[in-house]
């Protein structure tokens, strides 16, 4: 079974589920790739690759002032641990690593690292890349996109804007006419 | 988010993204026990519209393990009935995901 850390240690508030050569987590602290990659590395790896998702500054030229993520964080942890496990499995990987950032991320900063290490670079690659996919189609983590006037949640699905982000004060009648069929449908996000 | 215990005959429901933006929190409780397939009916009737804007593109968990909503409302015409929604239980709105 996975061990649970939660608040774990020092000064981070990083929530981790982890097995041997497996580590998932959520954290609102900016991420760091150096220690992604150190917690990959092997002896037995001769291929290390590193995956960051960034922040983009705009969404169809509408300019994004920052990004926002909110996550069920024990679902989201499970969700991760069980794709980690998959494709650690399915491409005979030596360790992954995948920890998500929640929180406000400003533009341009890592909301993703996915670390893989496997003995030769064809499998660390595949790996990398399907763990990505499967984690945006799955984790149950939420983005909000910040505009000059206003939040609005974002889907992977079908790359649409979902429901605007409401602010205080404002009356719920803005509900009925807004639901983001103005975004151009099939577009990828990160 | 830490989510205070639901009272007694209670069970916690938690919204999410779009469900949290719609209903403007980020959970409730309800009175249990509730059947599952009731659920959408009464959100919709505390929050008129939720079902068409959010909770017909939305999937939902029972204490972290997602349920099949057809098979449950195919089967609450049948002697075995749908899943009951007990005190205590943590049923969770899950919007399209958007991570990465």
């Amino acid at each position: 079974m996975a061990d649970e850390v939660e608040n774990s240690g020092q000064t981070t508030d990083e929530q981790s589920l982890s097995e041997p050569n497996i580590y998932v987590s959520l954290t609102s602290n900016p991420l760091d790739s150096t220690t992604a990659l150190s917690r990959v590395k092997s002896s037995k790896a001769g291929a290390v690759v590193l995956f960051a998702g960034c922040t983009r500054d705009n969404f169809n030229s509408k300019t994004v002032t920052h990004l926002s993520y909110s996550a069920y964080a024990p679902l989201a942890l499970r969700t991760l641990l069980s794709i980690a496990r998959s494709v650690h499995s399915s491409h005979s990987l030596v360790s992954i690593s995948v920890t998500h950032r929640l929180g406000r991320v400003d533009i341009g900063e890592e909301s993703i690292l996915i670390a893989v290490s496997a003995p030769h670079r064809a499998a660390a690659w595949r790996a990398g890349e399907e763990c990505l996919e499967r984690v945006k189609e799955k984790a149950e983590i939420w983005k909000e996109e910040w505009f000059e006037d206003g939040g609005m949640w974002r889907s992977n699905r079908d790359g649409q804007a979902g429901v605007p982000v409401v602010k205080e004060g404002q009356d719920s009648g803005e509900h009925a006419h807004v639901d983001g069929q103005q975004q151009a449908p099939g577009r990828e996000n990160a | 988010m830490s989510t205070p215990k639901a009272p007694a005959g209670h069970f916690t429901i938690l919204y999410f993204a779009a469900a949290s933006s719609y209903t403007r929190k980020d959970h409730d409780f309800l009175p249990a026990p509730l059947a599952f397939h009731m659920l959408f009916d009464v959100l919709d009737q505390k929050y008129p519209g939720l079902r068409e804007k959010v909770l017909d593109s939305s999937a939902v968990t029972v204490n972290l393990e997602y349920v099949d909503m057809e098979e449950e409302v195919a089967k609450k015409d049948r002697a075995d009935g749908s899943l009951a929604l007990k005190e205590g239980d943590e049923v969770g709105i899950i919007p399209p995901v958007s991570s990465g």
